[in-house]
C-alpha cells in the first residue's frame, strides 16, 4: 500500500518538476513578417509611464525643462511612452528593421483618452548612432531633449505621437542613414506610422485610438522629411489632415548652391558626410572615391563616420571631421575657359566679407573657411562652375540680393555633378506639387543653420498661389510679433535676446537654430487644433 | 566548489544508501508528511538591463508548504534523507523606489514562481534508535528547479509590458539539524531545521528586451512533520 502511495507522490514530484506543472508567462509577439509597416514586437515594450504631474514634476526638474513646461503648458495628460521596432525599406528596397517612439496619452479626461488625433513626428539631424527618441529614460541620449519636446507639445496635450528614430538609427544595421533622400524618408515615416496603429490596440490603454486625423510635422532634417511624407502620401491618395514642417532645408538644391558659394551654414561639417554617404549609396555618382569630393586629411573613413557612436566632439577633437572648416581658407579659382563663367565663378568661390554682407553674417560665413578643410578644392570649382552653367533660380536670386518670387525659383536645367543632380531630384520644388491640404511652415529668419529665406522662402514663392488661398501659411518667428502667432514670435525673440545676454552672441549663436524647435512645435499645435 | 561539495556530498549519500537497508532496523523504510515553512534569505543585485532605472531590486516572500520525504535508514545512526516540499507559489517582491516613472513599484508583487527542489541528506542521529528523543544533523545537496514562471499585472506594469522569466536550475549544499520524537514503533514526529543555498540568474524578457539581476537564496525552513516507518 505504502509502495503504491509512495510511488505516485513521487510520480507527481518527478512530473512536476522534469515537465512542469502550470505555464510560464510569455513576452510579446516577434513578428516574422518583414512587410513595409510591419510591427516587429507587439505589443511594443513600454519604456516609461508619466502621470500629468510626474511629468511636470519631471520637467520642473531642470532650467531647460522648465522653460519648455512654461511653452508647452501645464501637462493635460500623462504619457506613455512606448518603444517601436518596425520594418521598412532601404533606398534599394530591401526590408530593414528601424525603431522610433510611440506615445499615447493617458488620464481619464476626453482629451487623454478614447480618440485621438495622431501626430506624426520626424525628428532633426542626429550625429549620433545611438540617437532613440522613445528614450525618455535616458538623460545622456542625445535625442532625451527632442523626446521631452514632444512628449511636452503633443502628447501631454492629448495627441497620440509617432516619431520613427530613421533607419541608420538606434536598432537600425543599415550602416548609414539616408539623409534627405525624399522617397526612403517618407517610406520611413509612413512603416512607422502603419506600424504604431498596429500597435495602439495592444498598448496598456487601449481605450485611447486612432480618430482619423493624422498631423505630419517636423523640425530641421525632419522639418523636410515631414514635407517629403505629405508630398508622398498625397501623391498616394492618403489623408493628411495638415502639416506644419519647420525649419527644413526643402529646396535642396538652392541650399547646396549657396553653401558651395560659400554661405556656409552652422554644421554644414556635419551635414556634408550624412548628405554624401545617404546619395551615394541611393544613386552612386556622388563620388568615385571620397577624395574626388573631400581633401585628403579627412577622405578616409569619412563614408563610413556618420552617424556615429562617438560625440561630435570627439570626432571634432580627433581630427575626423573639421569643426565648421568647411573649405579651404585659401580660396581656389575657376578655370574653365570661359571668361564669364571663371569670372562669375571666382568671385563666388572668394570668401565672403562685409561689405557686401553685414558683419555678422560675413563672421558667420567666414567659420566656413579655414585650414584643414573638409571639401576639395577642385570639387567646390566643379559644383561651383556647374551651378553657374545650370543655375538654380532660387540661390541665384538670393546671391544677388533678390527678392523670390514664383518666377525666378526654377529648380537647375540639367545639373551635371552628381551631387546637384541628387539635390534636384529631392529638391521638395520637384514634381510640380503643392499641399492639398492646410501647412504651416515655422521658421526664423535669422537661422543660420537652416537659411529660412532660400528654403521656406523659395517654398513660399513655389506655392504663392496656395499661400494667397491660405492653404499655406508662413510663420517667421523673427518678424515684428503680430497675428495669431505674435506671442511665440515675442517668446522666441525674448528668449534668443537673453541667451545672448548670458552667452554672448558668438556662443548664442550656436544654439539657435535649436531654440526655434519648441516655439515652432507649439505653433504647429495651435495650427493643427484650428483645423476641423 | 559549491558544486564539488554538493557533489561529494550526493556521491557519499547515494553510495550509503546503495549499501542496504541497516539489518538490525525491521523498519528501515520512513515516509513523512508535515509542514515546511519556508523563509527565502535572498539577496539579489539590482536588476540591469535596458530601460531600466538604478535601484529597482526584488526579495521573496515566505511561504509554506506541505512537507514530504522518503528516509532510508542505513546503520544506527546513518540515515539518508530525501526531502522536498510541494512546490509553493512563491512571489517576488519589489524593493527601491516607491514609483518608477508613475507606476507603483516598492513592495508590489512581481512576479511568481513554482520550485521543484529536492534535497538529498546523509543524516547522523544521536542516541539509540529506541530512544525516544534522537537529535539529528545532515548533510546534503540541493537541486531547485523553476517553472510556471509568471509576471504579475504589477510587473508587467513595471517591466512594460508581458513578460517571460528565466531562472535557471540551482544545485547547490544543504544542511539540516533536527530532533525525532518516537511515538511508537513506526510512529514519531519530527522538527528540523535546515538551509540550502540557491544561486541563480533572474532574467525577463520584455518585448525584446532583457534585463537581469544575480539572486542568492539562503532558504531556510522550519520543517514539522509526522513520520511512518516501514
Amino acid at each position: 500500500m505504502f509502495k503504491k502511495t509512495g510511488r505516485v507522490f513521487w510520480a507527481v514530484f518527478a512530473a512536476c518538476g522534469l515537465a512542469g506543472c502550470g505555464h510560464d508567462s510569455q513576452t510579446a509577439r516577434i513578428s516574422t513578417s518583414t512587410q513595409r509597416g510591419a510591427l516587429a514586437v507587439d505589443p511594443p515594450l513600454r519604456v516609461a509611464s508619466l502621470s500629468a504631474s510626474a511629468f511636470a514634476g519631471e520637467l520642473s526638474a531642470s532650467a531647460s525643462g522648465k522653460d519648455l513646461l512654461q511653452l508647452a503648458g501645464t501637462p493635460a495628460c500623462g504619457v506613455d511612452f512606448y518603444y517601436l521596432k518596425y520594418w521598412t525599406v532601404d533606398p534599394a528596397g530591401s526590408p530593414t528593421e528601424v525603431s522610433g517612439a510611440l506615445m499615447v496619452p493617458t488620464g481619464s479626461t476626453s482629451q487623454c483618452s478614447g480618440p485621438r488625433p495622431i501626430v506624426l513626428y520626424a525628428h532633426g539631424t542626429a550625429s549620433t548612432s545611438t540617437y532613440n527618441i522613445a528614450d525618455i529614460t535616458d538623460t545622456g541620449n542625445a535625442a532625451n531633449a527632442e523626446s521631452a519636446m514632444i512628449a511636452a507639445v503633443f502628447a501631454a496635450q492629448g495627441y497620440i505621437v509617432v516619431a520613427p528614430n530613421y533607419a541608420g538609427y538606434d536598432i537600425s544595421n543599415l550602416g548609414y542613414h539616408p539623409y534627405l533622400d525624399a522617397a526612403a524618408n517618407a517610406d520611413d515615416m509612413e512603416d512607422a506610422l502603419t506600424a504604431a496603429r498596429t500597435a495602439l490596440p495592444h498598448t496598456f490603454t487601449p481605450q485611447t485610438t486612432d480618430d482619423g486625423k493624422l498631423f505630419i510635422t517636423g523640425y530641421s532634417e525632419g522639418g523636410y522629411v515631414a514635407m517629403a511624407t505629405v508630398k508622398a502620401m498625397q501623391a498616394a491618395g492618403e489623408t493628411v489632415t495638415a502639416s506644419a514642417p519647420s525649419s527644413g532645408p526643402y529646396a535642396l538644391e538652392a541650399l547646396g548652391d549657396l553653401i558651395f558659394f560659400g554661405q556656409v551654414d552652422i554644421g554644414s561639417t556635419v551635414f556634408a558626410p550624412l548628405i554624401t554617404t545617404s546619395y551615394q549609396h541611393a544613386y552612386q555618382n556622388v563620388y568615385s572615391q571620397t577624395s574626388d569630393v573631400y581633401s585628403s586629411t579627412y577622405a578616409a573613413g569619412i563614408d563610413t563616420l556618420l552617424p556615429s557612436p562617438l560625440p561630435l566632439t570627439t570626432l571634432f577633437s580627433s581630427g575626423k571631421l573639421p569643426e565648421s572648416a568647411m573649405f579651404d581658407s585659401a580660396t581656389p579659382s575657376s578655370s574653365t575657359g570661359v571668361p564669364q563663367i571663371d569670372a562669375a565663378a571666382d568671385a563666388l568661390l572668394a570668401e565672403p566679407t562685409s561689405p557686401p554682407y553685414p558683419p555678422a553674417e560675413a563672421a558667420l560665413f567666414d567659420a566656413g573657411f579655414g585650414t584643414p578643410y573638409l571639401i576639395n578644392n577642385t570639387y567646390r570649382v566643379q559644383y561651383v562652375d556647374d551651378a553657374l552653367e545650370n543655375p538654380d533660380e532660387a540661390a541665384m536670386t538670393v546671391i544677388h540680393g533678390g527678392t523670390l518670387t514664383s518666377g525666378d525659383i526654377a529648380l537647375a536645367t540639367a545639373p551635371t555633378i552628381g551631387l546637384r543632380e541628387d539635390f534636384k531630384l529631392n529638391d521638395m520644388r520637384n514634381g510640380g506639387w503643392a499641399p492639398e491640404e492646410p501647412m504651416l511652415m515655422c521658421g526664423a529668419d535669422q537661422d543660420p543653420t537652416v537659411f529660412f529665406e532660400i528654403d521656406t522662402g523659395t517654398m513660399a514663392a513655389e506655392w504663392s498661389a496656395q499661400v494667397q488661398a491660405g492653404l499655406v501659411s508662413v510663420l517667421d518667428l523673427d518678424a515684428t510679433p503680430s497675428g495669431p502667432y505674435a506671442p511665440l514670435q515675442q517668446g522666441f525673440q525674448s528668449a534668443y535676446q537673453a541667451l545672448v545676454s548670458a552667452e554672448g552672441a558668438s556662443t548664442a549663436i550656436q544654439s539657435f537654430h535649436g531654440s526655434e524647435a519648441p516655439f515652432c512645435m507649439v505653433a504647429a499645435r495651435d495650427f493643427f487644433a484650428q483645423v476641423p | 566548489m559549491q558544486h564539488k561539495i554538493a557533489t561529494l556530498a550526493l556521491g557519499t549519500a547515494l553510495a550509503l544508501a546503495a549499501t542496504g537497508a541497516y539489518a538490525g532496523n525491521s523498519y528501515p523504510n520512513d515516509v513523512r508528511i508535515g509542514a515546511y515553512l519556508v523563509h527565502f534569505d535572498a539577496s539579489a543585485s539590482d536588476i540591469t538591463g535596458p530601460y531600466t532605472v538604478p535601484g529597482l531590486g526584488t526579495s521573496i516572500e515566505s511561504t509554506t508548504t506541505l512537507y514530504l520525504a522518503y528516509v532510508r535508514q542505513l546503520s544506527q545512526h546513518f540515515q539518508v534523507e530525501l526531502a522536498l516540499g510541494w512546490p509553493p507559489v512563491t512571489y517576488a517582491k519589489a524593493v527601491g523606489p516607491a514609483f518608477v516613472g508613475s507606476v507603483p513599484y516598492n513592495g508590489k508583487r512581481i512576479a511568481s514562481v513554482r520550485w521543484f527542489s529536492p534535497t538529498a541528506l546523509l543524516e547522523y542521529s544521536f542516541f539509540s534508535p529506541q530512544s525516544h528523543w534522537r537529535p539529528f544533523v545532515g548533510i546534503g545537496v540541493n537541486y531547485s528547479r523553476f517553472y510556471s514562471r509568471q509576471i504579475t499585472a504589477a510587473g508587467a506594469a513595471v517591466s512594460g509590458g508581458p513578460t517571460s522569466i528565466s531562472l535557471p536550475a540551482s544545485v547547490g549544499p544543504a544542511v539540516t539539524a533536527g530532533v525525532l520524537y518516537r511515538l511508537s514503533t513506526r510512529w514519531h514526529v519530527v522538527a528540523s531545521y535546515s538551509v540550502a543555498e540557491v544561486n541563480s540568474r533572474l532574467t525577463t524578457d520584455t518585448a525584446g528586451v532583457r534585463r537581469s539581476s544575480e539572486i542568492h537564496f539562503w532558504p531556510n525552513a522550519v520543517v514539522i512533520s509526522v513520520g511512518y516507518a516501514f
